[in-house]
């Protein structure tokens, strides 16, 4: 029986401690060497590999000395084109700053349209640069592909491409894709502390009494000691993970694949994907963060179900996308006090309309997709593909930060 | 963590003390709290460790009956601070029963306690519950940052008028807290600090306590004071109150603050200078304050504090949790209680002199 196929059923990977990580005795002797049995200080062995970028923890390559010193190191040239909102002064980085060597930016634009000059040149470009900003990314990419048989590499500026992906793209699937995960984790993660505190100490109430003068002593609550479940165990997630260990809470992860997580210190239990796993996690977790990606499999996963599974007093944090969640049954649960409260940084439809439920509901955080929005964060994201991803396209390198337009993320 | 914790106790890393010798002395308390206190059940009620008496629970030197306990020569007085009075009552029961060695005050804060009498008695331990309410305080200080970093007030405000609003928001990772006071609180607060990115200045009487620190990047001693409040974007208030700490964020203080600081106070309120920060407060000259505590407590309506839209108000809670006070008891008993009948150094001293 394939390793792979053990996995997808309910998989636990339950630890006594965070230091002495206990073999579950599903595992295989193939996953064994897989992971090497290796507890670093990340114990993900797809960032051991360097696959993977993180803000804070990746180090920087040493590009611009590498090829300033040695031009040979040069495979190939980078001929790129950006797909974006005109005037998008994120992308300052790639449309007037000074790239690595071996790299031209061809053009910049919204549609196909603004590529018809470069499609009878002989400079034909091989790299795509696609930004969120750009209107209609999604119908545009695919012509543009179709357009230029030449590309060969696709990046998306942010970490969800859901905004991109279609079944034109999908089409393209043999077109290495990366994208800008680990570039908004850390926000994330201080968005994700701040919402749980934001219930644990009853903010609302604080405000309240603040507006009616009254200095009413009552009891708060501590996150010590309390259950995070985190629902699709990514870059966001590890990082709430990371800081919720210093609070001293429990973590509960979920992910399509354990195993990877299986050796990281940060986590007491994971599990895998599928209905009765999700509604394991509901019913042990305080607070549920939700960070998965919007893809053909999460759509609506946190359905009724799941809601009607959650642990007394519970509180959900959504910062991954709005379609993960059945929006109905949220609402159902937060106004029939199921749930103690919510806290959303994304929703189906954004904006979200004046006419929609979760204005009017008093136990929920709204946030305009903004939890991650510093002054720099995309500017951020387009030097991260300039400086780090651009010059391994260069040199020949593996890029970082693989994705599956397929699978969605 | 610092080199002195051995004599202190912290909840999360201290380890149960457990001996199997001789009871080297008995322990003859009396309580000096309300009566059925809840919280005060592990005394009161619970299996006191051998050698340990519970004599009488008052809250006024009427409610003992002195020539009555005279005789049983209490010599250990537990203090919950529950009325204004205590400090006062204390000196009374120390004068009434001359056999009194050892005070224990419930709370970590005892500046209530403080009196001439006190410190004049020298052969008199007091001790504390220095590190029961740390790390509830620390989650408050990180929630704090966090409300102005993100701007909550301004997220509910758009909530309230259904507006979709994207504004930029600040991250707290690389912004710099600065700590007044480096106890107990002050490192649980670090420790947290530093887990989100942040840099963190510790200030200190005794900054060599903290040489080598590795929850902090830099320790000031107090005449740093202004040194530190320009070099952070989130000051930390956690100092005890005592003669020097009084006013100690003073007018000139806060006019050395960094653009957009914010001041949290989770210490005592007569350490900042009041007036001073409210001035600032709508100046704008401090982005925003986090106050737990305040010069008076409960704050009265007239307190132009409440009416400061960049003011987060708690009500002295932020470290009440349903169970905060009955474990400190609990410390009490299971901890200092068994160190005193075993003749064992006991933890958390006061210096009566400093007054924490």
């Amino acid at each position: 029986m394939r390793a792979s196929s053990l996995l997808r059923s309910l998989k636990v990977v339950s630890r006594r401690s965070p230091i002495n990580p206990v073999v579950c005795s599903f595992h295989s002797s193939s996953l064994r060497a897989a992971t090497n049995g290796v507890t670093t200080p990340h114990a993900d062995p797809q960032l051991k590999n360097y696959k993977f970028w993180n803000r804070e923890e990746s180090t920087p390559g040493q590009f611009s000395y590498l090829l300033e010193i040695s031009p040979e190191s040069i495979q190939k040239e980078a001929r790129i084109i950006s797909l974006t909102a005109p005037d998008d002064e994120a992308n300052h980085a790639l449309h007037e700053g000074a790239l690595p060597m071996g790299c031209r930016l061809l053009g910049t634009g919204s549609t196909l349209q603004d590529f018809n000059e470069l499609r009878n040149s002989d400079q034909q470009p091989n790299v795509v640069f696609v930004s969120p900003s750009c209107p209609k990314a999604r119908v545009q990419l695919p012509l543009v592909l179709a357009a230029f048989p030449t590309i060969e590499w696709i990046h998306c500026r942010s970490a969800g491409i859901d905004f991109v992906v279609s079944d034109a793209l999908v089409g393209y699937k043999h077109i290495p894709c990366t994208n800008a995960k680990g570039q908004f984790s850390s926000s994330l993660a201080e968005y994700t502390m701040m919402a749980c505190s934001y219930f644990a100490k009853d903010l609302p109430r604080l405000m309240r009494q603040k507006k009616e003068k009254n200095w009413a002593k009552y009891e708060v609550e501590e996150l010590r000691g309390k259950t995070m479940g985190i629902v699709g165990y990514g870059d966001i997630g590890r990082a709430c993970a990371k800081i919720a260990h210093v609070y001293g809470m429990k973590i509960v992860a979920l992910r399509r694949n354990p195993s990877i997580s299986e050796v990281d210190p940060l986590c007491d239990v994971v599990y895998g994907t599928g209905k009765s796993s999700l509604n394991k996690l509901m019913s042990e977790s305080d607070y549920i963060v939700c960070s998965a990606p919007s893809t053909v499999e999460t759509r609506g996963m946190v359905n009724a179900d799941a809601f009607k599974a959650v642990k007394e007093n519970a509180v959900f944090i959504n910062l991954g996308r709005g379609p993960v969640v059945d929006e109905k049954a949220l609402i159902e649960a937060l106004k029939t006090g199921r749930l103690r409260g919510a806290a959303l940084d994304v929703f189906i439809e954004e904006p979200l309309p004046p006419e929609s439920e979760f204005w009017d509901v008093s136990n929920v955080l709204i946030s305009p997709h903004n939890m991650d929005q510093t002054g720099s964060f995309m500017h951020e994201a387009t030097e991260f593909f300039v400086n780090e991803n651009l010059p391994r396209f260069v040199c020949g390198e593996d890029l970082l930060n693989p994705v599956d337009v397929e699978i969605g993320y | 963590m610092d080199g002195s914790n051995k004599k202190y106790y912290n909840r999360e890393t201290s380890i149960p003390y457990s001996c199997d010798g001789d009871i080297i002395k008995e322990a003859k308390i009396l309580s000096l709290s309300k009566i059925n206190d809840k919280n005060n059940e592990p005394l009161d009620k619970g299996q006191l460790p051998e050698g340990a008496k519970l004599l009488a629970v008052g809250l006024t030197l009427d409610d003992f009956d002195v020539p009555a306990l005279k005789s049983e020569k209490p010599n250990v007085v537990f203090v919950s601070h529950c009325c204004p009075e205590s400090g006062k009552t204390l000196v009374q029961l120390l004068d009434a029963f001359p056999t009194i060695e050892w005070v224990h005050s419930r709370s970590a804060g005892v500046d209530y306690l403080q009196s001439k009498g006190l410190t004049a008695a020298r052969h008199i331990t007091v001790t504390n519950a220095k590190g029961c309410y740390s790390s509830t305080l620390a989650e408050y200080t990180v929630m704090a940052c966090a409300y102005f970093a993100k701007d909550l007030p301004k997220l509910m405000r758009q909530k309230n008028n259904k507006d979709w609003n994207k504004y930029e928001v600040l991250e707290m990772r690389g912004a710099t807290l600065g700590v007044v006071g480096y106890g107990d609180i002050g490192q649980a607060a670090s420790r947290l600090a530093k887990a989100f990115g942040m840099k963190v200045i510790a200030l200190r009487r005794n900054p060599t306590l903290s040489e080598g620190c590795s929850i902090c990047d830099k320790v000031y001693g107090v005449n740093q004071l202004n040194t530190l409040m320009s070099e952070s974007d989130y000051v930390l208030v956690a100092a005890p109150l005592t003669d020097e700490t009084r006013g100690l964020i003073s007018e000139e203080a806060i006019a050395h603050a960094k653009k957009d600081a914010v001041l949290i106070n989770v210490g005592r309120g007569p350490i900042i200078n009041e007036d001073a920060m409210i001035k600032a407060l709508k100046s704008r000259k401090l982005k925003g304050a986090g106050l737990d505590v305040t010069t008076l407590e409960p704050l009265p309506k007239s307190s132009p504090l409440w009416d400061l839209d960049n003011v987060l108000l708690s009500p002295h809670n932020m470290d009440m949790t349903a169970t905060f006070l009955r474990e400190s008891t609990e410390f009490f008993v299971n901890e200092n209680l068994k160190r005193f009948v075993h003749g064992e150094e006991l933890l958390n001293p006061v210096d009566k002199a400093a007054g924490y």
